[in-house]
């Protein structure tokens, strides 16, 4: 049996090489697959062998036809292939697409939420007009409060109600909003566009988005906050960076505190990106001041919390190095393709 | 502020290096935002004498200084004539770099022999701007007569500046003292403090000055010392330093000395030429109507009421805080002076400050609020260093108002607070040696602790403010890392919503790049949103008046034109206007950010010719009485004439069903259900007559779509056809059915059979469409167009439409007999109610 079946393989690849075209190709199929192949006709008589030898004859024939119906498949291909004389270029380009993209700065914003929300934080928005009792007073920067240089402030021109509406400078009035109308635990995060009477230059935008956080609770520390940043930044831009924070002043925070990340193109080694200092300044934070919890109804003595703020053009700037922040709001097909 | 490094030094004893005392104060809280250091680039500039002055034997204005550098004699040319033969000076020799002085970027330039008027110069005596020591120019630097001849000047002369970019909350640290505190409380070192002891009775007064402060709220405390003997010149070398490197310009003694004593303690003094002061008086008052001041810029001002005024007995001689008076200035003639020291309100400063402009050392300095005990330290301090510099004579104090004396309150908390709020615990000994190091006073009472702060710092006045002290002083580098434990909040009010994030990326995948604008807008920029001869705008009005817009109400508009005008393009609407815009340009929020998007299409549209594909979803902003305005998240989008399609350059034109292939896919994965809007014609002056849609919802506009009006096409330079696309997604979220539901479909085959037929032109698509699904009911599954013919082969005036249909029953396989059934009805049904023909 295995003698005849090698064979029938011998013969049977030795035309098929030889099989030229389509309808070569069906001829030998017929010959050595069809019903009346040598070989279907083997694979009936090993019903009739001795049954020891059955399992056998039978495993070896049905092999001998897999290999032939492989074979066949294999030559079709070939075959085809060479069809018109030339192959498929299969480095010509793909047909155009047509597929949009999302703004790197709502990338960057989708992955700043996306990063806090297993930290329970969820994201809110308020208003981008605001009054200055929101922007500034219940943040604990009073009228004619030297704090008020800190930020450069759009006043609208209200005849009703002269210098009482203004373009909000940070998203922090969100904090005064959402304090005000739900009881602690309190974990949000609030994106959003904010404004400043600013030249704008490569580093300066008079318009611009900041993302802000705020936990509040009956236990929330400094130590929380710190550990938020940190595993915010490695996040972020990867489990190697390095975070310190230092003493600084916010009217609405007390302690305050400046963060850096060590600087993510360099490791710390200090390059163009971080001035040569290793780390990079990425956000200002600190705890929730106690008139502020005051001014919003919460006992400060009973509840504590963090807060925290940064420019999302800012990290988007450091994730994929543009340089100018103004390139996010030319909408610049070239770039918004580049960072999509 | 800038504080030499050698004065922190002499105050604090501090050895450490200028980058680490930059670092840890850094650290703590005051931010060295840069260190300058003078003579970084002086590396070849010594201390030069000047031998002998030759005359310049081709030029009068010039002259021949030789000087010698201590190891040799070299000859120069110079211009400058304020200088003698035996005068040190600051010698740059050929190949020494100087700053440019004439140029307008700061320049380093390196020197070089040069040929002037036939002599060469070998070197150059310099100024201080050559140096970059100020900007001054005129003649050169004449050193001490006792620096040493042929020393490196940087040795002589230099010194690391520190510059801190300081915080509205520290008063304190607007001093070399201030700063020299937290120096000595980081380092453990004492500050050794330049305030002379008080001096009892040496001079006693002399001449009885009355003080009077009318409102203590207003000026908590005036405290006056009088000088003698008063000699008004040039001040000492090292207090001209001193106050050079602050940046503070030297102008003579008695005025260096209060300068100099305002940088050291953070007092600003003021001296009154006391013999100009009238009837030996001095008020602190509002002003009263009428009341003017000639003020030392020269101005003859008017005096506001809530001004804050020093008067004599006859009227104003001083705007508090901010400008001297003319008339009482110490000029060189000047015998006595009387020395102002006071605590005026901090609000009251700044406001006249910032409403006259006149911001200045001083009154950033009252700004922030100023101790009352800090005045009388200041007067001791400053008439002591007129002493010192022969400037005169004078008394410590000559005469002191403070009406209501107030100590800082003392706050009290529990130990275990700071542990409480910073995670992280700190032991007593700890806490009473930070505190302790700041000269705070401390009482203990078993757990609670009582601070008491210094006099200067009045801003530490709750339990959170003691904690900041004690972790700066510490380091934050104790600080763990931890994360928030404890309860999940409730659902946030505002919460931001995942639809945007879905109707976004439906747009991306739609083919569109996402944009984001400027909020900030012109009336001019949304005024080219309408041809410009419809509202008879004029550069005041570029949005037109009420009456223009009336008019195009009417006749240019239909219902669904001023639907679309009441809401998603309000161009009538006055805008939110900004008092103080960066220029007019951006001087309103917009009502419409297709504007910005035309522009934003014309400007990619110079770098390509196809697939451009725009859109911004961010807020407009419509104005509401007596309330923040509205802020709708309105969804912007513009497309260009042509987009790609099938091989590598194949393109089509976009027209107006490509768009609302656009509009129904948004608002049906937005859960709008098809069957419920509608898409009616649109008549508005933005879009082209005839090739605009407005989609309605029972009623309410969530969206419109067309091609942009070729005029306002125009206006925006714009080449080519283009096309917009606005969305009320507000309105959409309230049409929303809510998240898709599922519905069976028959398992038995379909029967399909085509459809095409001739109608009346004015029959709409909608029409058959409609009248196919009522007719093919209930075995009808879907009706599909596939064509749109009109041409020689029908009727004029006629179109003809064709539908794929598709017929099947839920529970079994049709026969052909039962869908050609079906499919008659329809046929009859179009025949019967739309006059329509087969089409053979
Ligand atoms: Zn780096």
């Amino acid at each position: 049996m295995q003698e005849r079946l090698d064979a029938l393989l011998t013969s049977a690849r030795a035309e098929l090489a030889a099989a030229a075209d389509d309808a070569a190709l069906e001829q030998w199929r017929v010959t050595h697959l069809g019903r009346r192949s040598e070989l279907t006709g083997l694979l009936r008589s090993v019903g009739s062998l001795p049954r020891e030898e059955r399992r056998e004859a039978g495993q070896a024939a049905n092999a001998a036809r897999r290999e032939l119906e492989e074979a066949l498949e294999t030559r079709q291909t070939e075959l085809r292939r060479g069809a018109d004389g030339a192959q498929v270029d299969v480095t010509m380009p793909g047909y155009p697409v047509r597929l949009g993209s999302l703004h790197p700065l709502t990338r960057t914003l989708r992955e700043i939420r996306r990063v806090l929300a297993p930290l329970g934080f969820r994201a809110v928005s308020g208003p981008e007009v605001e009054w200055d009792r929101y922007n500034f007073e219940l943040l604990n920067i009073p009228a004619d409060h030297p704090a008020r240089d800190m930020w450069d402030t759009f006043h609208i021109d209200d005849k009703a109600r002269p210098g009482e509406l203004l373009l909000r400078t940070h998203t922090s009035p969100v904090q005064a909003r959402v304090m005000e109308q739900i009881q602690p635990p309190v974990r949000v995060i609030v994106p959003g566009k904010v404004y400043r009477y600013e030249d704008r230059d490569a580093s300066h935008e008079a318009e611009f988005m900041q993302v802000e956080g705020l936990a509040i609770d009956k236990h929330i520390t400094m130590a929380d906050l710190r550990g938020t940043l940190t595993y915010f930044v490695r996040a972020m831009f990867g489990p190697d960076r390095e975070l310190r924070i230092r003493s600084s002043y916010f009217p609405f925070t007390e302690p305050s505190a400046e963060a850096e990340m060590s600087c993510h193109a360099c490791n710390g080694d200090g390059c163009p990106v971080c001035g040569g200092t290793g780390w990079i300044e990425i956000l200002g934070s600190g705890m929730v001041h106690p008139k502020v919890l005051a001014d919003v109804g919460y006992d400060p003595d009973v509840y504590q919390g963090f807060a925290f703020g940064m420019g999302v053009e800012r990290i988007a700037m450091l994730k994929y190095g543009v340089t100018d922040i103004r390139s996010f709001y030319r909408n610049d097909l070239r770039f918004l393709r580049q960072l999509r | 502020m800038r504080v030499p490094f050698e004065w922190l030094c002499e105050l604090t004893g501090i050895e450490a290096s200028v980058d680490d005392v930059a670092t840890r104060l850094t650290n703590a809280g005051f931010e060295v935002g840069a260190i300058h250091r003078a003579g970084e680039h002086w590396d070849r500039i010594v201390v030069g004498e000047v031998v002998r002055i030759d005359p310049h034997p081709n030029a009068d204005r010039l002259n021949l200084p030789t000087v010698n550098t201590g190891s040799e004699e070299i000859q120069v040319v110079c211009g400058a004539w304020n200088f003698e033969a035996g005068d040190r000076i600051a010698f740059a020799p050929a190949g020494a770099r100087l700053w440019d002085p004439y140029a307008d970027e700061p320049v380093l330039k390196e020197l070089k022999p040069t040929r002037i008027r036939g002599v060469v110069s070998r070197g150059m005596l310099c100024s201080t701007k050559e140096l970059g020591i100020s900007d001054d120019h005129e003649g050169i630097l004449v050193l001490d007569s006792d620096a040493p001849l042929g020393q490196p000047l940087a040795e002589a002369l230099g010194g690391e500046v520190l510059e801190f970019e300081l915080k509205a909350n520290r008063p304190d640290a607007l001093s070399v003292l201030g700063i020299a505190r937290e120096a000595a409380a980081l380092y453990g070192t004492q500050v050794s403090s330049p305030i002379p002891d008080h001096r009892a009775g040496e001079h006693g007064p002399s001449q009885p000055v009355q003080l009077q402060i009318d409102d203590p709220a207003l000026c908590a405390r005036y405290s006056a010392a009088l000088v003698h003997e008063v000699k008004v010149g040039e001040s000492p070398a090292w207090i001209r330093d001193r106050l050079e490197q602050a940046g503070v310009r030297p102008i003579s003694t008695i005025v260096d000395a209060t300068n100099y004593v305002m940088l050291e303690l953070g007092q600003p003094l003021h001296a009154f030429d006391w013999d100009t002061v009238r009837g030996g008086f001095i008020g602190v008052r509002t002003p009263r109507p009428g009341e003017r001041l000639v003020t030392l810029d020269g101005q003859d001002r008017e005096l506001t009421p809530e001004t804050l005024c020093i008067v004599d007995a006859e009227g104003p001689v001083a705007l508090a805080g901010v400008m001297g008076g003319l008339d009482t200035e110490v000029t060189d003639t000047t015998s006595s002076v009387l020395l102002e020291s006071a605590t005026f309100d901090p609000v009251s400063i700044r406001r006249t400050a910032h409403r006259l402009n006149l911001r200045s050392e001083a009154s950033r300095r009252f700004e922030k609020g100023l101790p009352p005990e800090l005045t009388v330290l200041a007067l001791r301090r400053c008439v002591q260093l007129i002493e010192e510099i022969g400037a005169g004579r004078g008394e410590f104090l000559t005469a002191d108002a403070y009406p209501e004396p107030s100590d800082p309150a003392a706050v009290s908390l529990a130990f275990d607070r700071i542990e409480r709020l910073m995670g992280v615990a700190y032991d007593r000994g700890e806490v009473r040696q930070a505190l302790n190091s700041l000269e705070f006073g401390l009482d203990e009472d078993g757990d609670e602790l009582c601070v008491t702060p210094p006099f200067w710092r009045r801003d530490v006045t709750a339990p959170a403010d003691v904690v900041e002290e004690v972790a700066r002083l510490v380091g934050y580098e104790r600080i763990p890392d931890t994360l928030p434990t404890g309860q999940v909040m409730d659902l946030a009010p505002g919460e931001i919503d995942e639809r945007d994030d879905e109707a976004r990326d439906v747009m991306a995948g739609l083919g569109f790049a996402e944009c984001v604008t400027y909020a900030l807008t012109s009336e001019a920029r949304m005024a080219r949103l309408v041809p410009p001869d419809l509202l008879d705008a004029s550069p005041d009005t570029p949005l037109g008046d009420a009456d223009a817009w009336a008019a195009v109400h009417e006749s240019a508009m239909d219902d669904a034109g001023r639907a679309l005008a009441d809401r998603l393009l309000p161009l009538d609407r006055e805008p939110l206007r900004l008092r103080n815009p960066l220029s007019m340009e951006e001087n309103v929020l917009r009502l419409t950010g297709l504007g910005t998007m035309l522009e934003t299409l014309r400007a990619n549209r110079r770098h390509a010719d196809r697939d451009l594909l725009l859109f911004d979803y961010q807020p407009s902003f419509l104005a509401r009485d007596g309330d923040l305005p509205e802020e709708p998240n309105f969804l912007t989008a513009v497309i260009g004439e042509r987009v790609s399609a099938g091989r590598w350059n194949e393109t089509g034109t976009v027209e107006l069903p490509f768009v609302r292939g656009v509009v129904d896919e948004l608002l049906s994965r937005s859960g709008v259900p098809a069957d419920e809007t509608s898409h009616d014609d649109l008549q508005h002056p933005t879009f082209a007559a005839g090739a605009a849609a407005a989609v309605t919802h029972r009623g309410n506009l969530l969206a419109a779509y067309g091609e942009v009006d070729a005029e306002v096409a125009a206006a925006f330079d714009l080449d080519e056809r283009s096309w917009a696309l606005l969305v009320d997604m507000p309105a959409v979220r309230e049409a929303s059915a809510g998240p898709p539901s599922f519905s069976a479909w028959s398992e038995y085959p379909s029967a399909l059979r085509d459809l095409a037929i001739v109608v009346d032109a004015e029959v709409t698509q909608a029409d058959v469409y409609d009248a196919i699904l009522r007719a093919g009911r209930p075995l009808l599954q879907s009706a599909r167009l596939f064509d749109e013919y009109r041409g020689e082969q029908i009727p004029a005036g006629k179109r003809s439409l064709a539908y794929a249909l598709s017929y099947a029953a839920p529970d079994r396989t049709l026969t052909d007999k039962q869908a050609d059934r079906a499919h008659n009805r329809v046929v009859r049904a179009l025949q019967h109610r739309l006059g329509a023909e087969l089409r053979g």
